[in-house]
């Protein structure tokens, strides 16, 4: 949509370990409150073997279920947190969880970002009639719900954590697809492609070398806005049904095992992962903003 | 292909429980009275799924619990299930009989009852409905009927091709089939089953006054209806959330909410003015799928009773309905022919690590997948927990429930290696409706996962049998084999908690909800709201 | 131009027959309605017979081609469950839906357009940390959470609205709030790019020249020109929030296309989910058309360029 100007577009042609350069560089002067959360949740799920106290599977031996944190009456250190409706360590679910969400976030994303940025070079660098197919299935995806998917490959495969990341990579690739083709086609018209197709360059060492690099920055922006959204849409997952599956501790099925205990009083079993959850997609959405601003100002409307 | 099963079932007790009912009725017609001028107020009543307006027309019952909450208001039958009357309750018929050979049974009409649309109600609607019926079990009662013939212009008999004993159960029961559930024949053809099913008239207490497909059913009090109808309108709205219900119920907004969670029983039981309705409904059991195969660890009965001596049903029944359900010894609910009492088997760690000592699992072994019925997956994670104590290892498996009903269909294969299923049923009528959906070869859910090839021979023998003596025995026999043996765990009966709001009328929660066989609230013509 | 329009016309068709396609497998390779439906004490006779009404007995190629021989004349087929044609049911459920979708995005806008105004004029601020947070706050939460808090605060506590269903305005306010929230960070962003973009165009920077106030500037210049692509993509958003408000629709049991489709799904209703992803794909399709048809009206150069 928006028109590139020629100098930032220059600036941005670097080579991939120049970029990976500027984005260290660009590392220290991130938000704060974003890298500390991000960095924080990231320690937790590295560590979690290490700081959980109990098996997040498992119901604390002998602890009741429903009890609250340990500054409410009734409650007890030996579970901070409280537990849940199967007696279970909130705080020990909390840490796994990080991992879990972390790693569906990333993860959907990686693959999400993998596939959508694969079409929209194919789509946009050779054109003709892949093009059309790649840029018609792209439309036609968008009409799809994706708990039809979710049920689709549960129906194929079963449910898993890794089937929920695919099938959120399969959802969220089309917002990649679309974007990256349009930057491809303006690159293909750029002098230095057309210079190394009369230098004979192939198809491959062009796009490796040329298209690719170029592209990371949109992508890599993106990418920081759509973890937030996977792991919402994880979330939303577990509501209806074909979410991580059980006794897995991912924040977005605690949260959604949980719900009617909301209407109980028991608000610790939602609360948590509910925070949880508002603090890691809030941190992601400030770092991709900034991000955003940092690398590809142009990019707009994502 | 021959369904014997129908011929005969205690044959003196059912023809003499229905002559004296029938008498017994026929003598105490409830007294007429104009029923919609004294209805007053509203009822509001939150549903717990969505509405599927096929549920609206008895012509295409699909054999399940569900369509009876919506029957009960809208449509009668010529006999049903109300109170404590199994199936033979007069309604539309003020009395019947089935003749001496069961060969035929004869129905006469209440004087004066009329459908919605104001058109009498005629043995003519009555032969159309049965006739036309093509819903649950339609196949049973079209082989076995030779015709029906209109005596007069308040009387009907059936007439069978051979003795048809459960012929009163069948028709009678509204969770069973549709058949004496009666239309009018005139409007339905007019408009068409489709049609119906959008805008149905019937002859019950409740007519139609709008209809979002889905989503509410409005009703108004019949006032032709012969029973009083105490409450003007009622309103039955879809809401799938349990959560929203329950804030609808604090909030009066609904009068009457179905389901309320395992986590919220004892929340909602402390309202004001709220009554909790525990109704027992299904049965939870675990099954071994392919525990015939001796690879199998569970093909050693030691292994399978541990696995009983290990699960805490009390626990379980606290945790999941707040106590409210009732851990079970049988698997097959007691409210259904020929079914036996057992008693609650017990727990005890100690023995099950024995017997598995025994077995030759001193350090247990591991379970491949332990599937909860969907969507009780927290049901199997207690599971998982109770049998980790004696040292078998299970995984949860979850299952979207269309995915689930479709493995189950797909049979043993589904479910290769060391598994567990933590199942869950309700079946009205009689025992052999479990037996042959859920255990025998073949069987609708069954499949080949758990048969018993000489209990399967001894169901032959039962279905061939027209003596109800042997029948009995054979029931009773086939039933102490399974249980016996642990070929299935009985773990407990599910409590369907609903949830009464202090508007309603009512001394205890039976008033609103007499269940015996319908876990929905009913008769609605009989519940009364505070002003 | 009209070839433009000619040939993005005759894209849109073969994305829909895409579209047709692929859902019309999905369902069918998630399950069988009719074991689905007959759980407890049904027998084989039953399910044939259930089957044999519903047309499932037939191949799957002759399903598909009864299916688009019917779509090509604008019926979608008859819903198993409801008994009636798919775009009955449809556009029944449609006006609650444009109610719901139309206030959730006015929600979407009175949150995001004055965040990303705020945001874009007062850049790394104190103001401008507190509006994207509020912005931001509605993608952050999950959907049913967010409603199931809004449920327990305004209707079990403060008593003020109604829990669920529709009726007047009051029924709307919660659901439209829980929606248009979690679309709120999206017009901030596009408020604010537009409005930096505008800002620092040549016309802005005379407008300032000429001594005009900065809130004149803002108000009257730079905010005109930056809500084209604003109400742009709210009407894009609005058209996923009639077509896919699934999960708000069922906490706050709203009767509307997002719950139908939940509904049709979970029972393999099959064309019922095949007619609801239809139309919403025609919805989405067209919106997209429209924009990009809109936009290479104002903008040639997008013309040459596909």
């Amino acid at each position: 949509m928006a028109t590139i100007p020629a100098n930032t577009r220059l600036a941005a042609r670097r080579t991939a370990s120049g970029w990976l350069g500027a984005l260290v560089k660009a590392a220290r002067e991130a938000p704060l409150m974003a890298v500390i959360i991000l960095g924080g949740l990231v320690l937790v799920a590295l560590l979690a073997d290490l700081i959980a106290p109990y098996d997040p599977t498992l119901p604390v031996k002998g602890a009741e279920m429903f009890v609250p944190p340990f500054w409410m009456e009734g409650g007890s250190v030996a579970t901070p947190l409280g537990t849940d409706f199967q007696g279970r360590d909130i705080l020990s679910r909390l840490i796994y969880g990080a991992r879990v969400s972390l790693v569906v976030g990333l993860m959907g994303t990686l693959v999400a970002g993998g596939i959508g940025t694969a079409m929209g070079i194919l789509s946009g660098y050779v054109g003709g009639w892949v093009d059309q197919i790649i840029m018609r299935v792209t439309d036609a995806w968008l009409a799809l719900p994706a708990i039809v998917f979710a049920i689709f490959l549960a129906a194929m495969v079963g449910p898993s954590m890794w089937n929920i990341i695919v099938i959120l990579g399969a959802v969220y690739w089309t917002r990649y697809a679309r974007v990256i083709r349009g930057e491809v086609l303006t690159l293909r018209e750029r002098d230095f492609v057309k210079l190394a197709e009369i230098a004979g360059a192939s198809k491959l060492r062009v796009i490796k070398k040329h298209i690719l690099p170029n592209v990371m920055n949109t992508a890599t922006v993106l990418a920081s806005l759509t973890v937030g959204v996977v792991i919402i849409a994880e979330a939303s997952l577990s509501f209806l049904g074909v979410g991580v599956p059980p006794p897995q501790p991912a924040w977005g099925l605690m949260l959604s095992e949980a719900r009617p205990t909301l209407m109980a009083g028991q608000w610790w079993l939602t609360v948590f992962p509910g925070a949880c959850i508002l603090l890691i997609v809030l941190a992601t959405q400030l770092f991709g903003d900034w991000l955003r601003v940092r690398l590809d100002p142009q990019t707009r409307n994502l | 292909m021959k369904r014997p099963r129908f011929e005969a079932s205690g044959l003196f007790t059912l023809l003499a429980a229905a002559l004296i009912l029938g008498a017994v009725a026929s003598a105490a017609i409830p007294f007429a009275s104009p029923a919609g001028a004294a209805a007053k107020g509203k009822l509001v009543l939150a549903w717990h799924a969505g509405f599927a307006s096929r549920w609206l027309d008895p012509q295409e019952h699909d054999g399940t619990a569900t369509p009876d909450n919506f029957f009960t208001a809208i449509h009668d039958a010529l006999i049903k299930n109300q109170g404590t009357a199994l199936y033979d309750y007069p309604a539309l018929a003020e009395h019947f009989s089935v003749a001496a050979d069961a060969k035929s049974a004869t129905f006469t009409l209440r004087k004066g009852v009329k459908f919605h649309n104001g058109d009498p109600v005629t043995p003519q609607d009555v032969k159309f409905s049965y006739e036309n019926y093509r819903g649950a079990k339609a196949d049973v009662f079209k082989k076995k009927t030779e015709r029906v013939e209109i005596v007069d212009d308040r009387t009907i008999r059936f007439v069978f091709k051979e003795p048809f004993l459960d012929f009163a159960i069948l028709f009678g029961t509204a969770n069973v089939a549709g058949p004496g559930w009666v239309v009018p024949e005139k409007y339905y053809k007019q408009v068409g089953a489709d049609g119906f099913k959008q805008k149905p008239i019937g002859a019950g207490p409740y007519k139609l006054a709008r209809h979002e497909p889905g989503v509410r059913v409005e009703m108004e009090a019949f006032d032709g209806y012969y029973r009083p109808v105490n409450v003007k309108q009622l309103v039955m709205i879809s809401v799938p959330e349990a959560a929203t219900r329950v804030a609808m119920l604090e909030r009066g907004e609904a009068d009457i909410v179905y389901n309320v969670p395992g986590e919220l029983i004892t929340k909602v039981g402390k309202l004001p003015g709220v009554t909790l309705a525990p109704v027992l409904s299904g049965s939870f059991f675990i099954e071994f799928p392919g525990f015939q195969d001796p690879k199998n660890p569970f093909h050693d009965k030691r292994v399978r009773e541990a696995v009983s001596l290990a699960v805490d049903r009390r626990a379980m029944n606290q945790a999941e309905t707040a106590g409210m359900g009732k851990p079970t010894g049988n698997w097959i609910n007691n409210d259904v022919q020929y079914a036996i009492e057992w008693p609650e088997y017990p727990r005890n760690v100690e023995k099950a690590k024995q017997l598995l000592r025994e077995a030759g699992y001193p350090n247990g072994f591991d379970v491949d997948w332990v599937t909860p019925l969907p969507t009780f997956y927290s049901r199997g994670e207690r599971l998982i927990a109770q049998l980790r104590e004696v040292g078998i290892r299970g995984r949860l498996q979850t299952m979207e429930r269309g995915i689930y009903f479709q493995r189950l269909q797909g049979g043993l294969k589904e479910f290769p290696g060391t598994q567990i299923i933590l199942h869950g049923v309700r079946i009205a009528g009689s025992w052999s409706f479990w037996y042959e959906g859920h255990f025998k070869c073949g069987g609708f859910n069954s499949r080949d996962r758990i048969c018993v090839k000489d209990l399967d021979g001894k169901f032959d023998q039962y279905e061939r049998s027209i003596n109800p003596a042997e029948r009995k025995k054979l029931a009773e026999e086939i039933q102490r084999g399974i249980l016996d043996n642990y070929y299935l765990v009985p773990v407990f009966r599910h409590a369907f908690v609903n949830a009464i709001g202090p508007r309603v009328v009512l001394q205890k929660w039976q008033d609103v909800f007499p269940t015996i066989t319908t876990g929905y609230a009913y008769p609605w013509e009989d519940i009364k709201v505070k002003d | 131009m009209s070839q433009f329009i000619i040939r993005r016309i005759l894209y849109s068709v073969v994305t829909l027959f895409i579209l047709s396609a692929t859902i019309f497998l999905i369902v069918r390779l998630t399950g069988d309605p009719v074991a689905l439906m007959a759980e407890a004490s049904a027998r084989p006779e039953d399910l044939e017979r259930i089957r044999h009404q519903w047309g499932l007995d037939r191949s799957w190629p002759v399903q598909y081609a009864t299916f688009m021989q019917n779509a090509l004349t604008g019926e979608l087929g008859k819903s198993f469950n409801y008994r009636l044609p798919v775009s009955e049911l449809y556009f029944q459920r449609l006006p609650n839906s444009l109610t719901l979708g139309l206030a959730a995005t006015l929600i979407s806008l009175l949150i995001g357009i004055p965040a990303g105004i705020i945001s874009a004029v007062k850049v790394n601020t104190a103001w401008d940390n507190v509006a994207k947070g509020v912005a931001l706050l509605g993608l952050s939460i999950p959907g049913f959470w967010l409603g199931l808090v809004l449920i327990l605060v305004f209707s079990v506590w403060l008593r003020w609205l109604p829990t669920s269903g529709s009726g007047d305005w009051r029924h709307v306010v919660m659901p439209a709030l829980a929606l248009g929230w979690y679309f709120a960070a999206s017009m901030l962003r596009l408020t604010r790019s537009s409005m930096l973009e505008v800002l620092g165009s040549e016309y802005i920077k005379l407008a300032r020249l000429k001594g005009l106030p900065d809130f004149v500037v803002i108000a009257m210049h730079a905010f005109k020109n930056a809500l084209i692509p604003v109400f742009t993509l709210a009407g894009v958003n609005m058209v996923v929030m009639v077509n896919a408000a699934v999960i708000i629709e069922v906490i706050f049991a709203w009767p509307g296309i997002g719950r139908l489709l939940y509904e049709g799904i979970f029972q393999r209703d099959f064309p019922l989910v095949q007619g609801v992803v239809i139309m919403a794909g025609f919805m989405i399709i067209g919106i997209n058309l429209f924009v990009d048809v809109l936009y290479a009206f104002i903008d040639p150069r997008i013309r040459l360029s596909r």
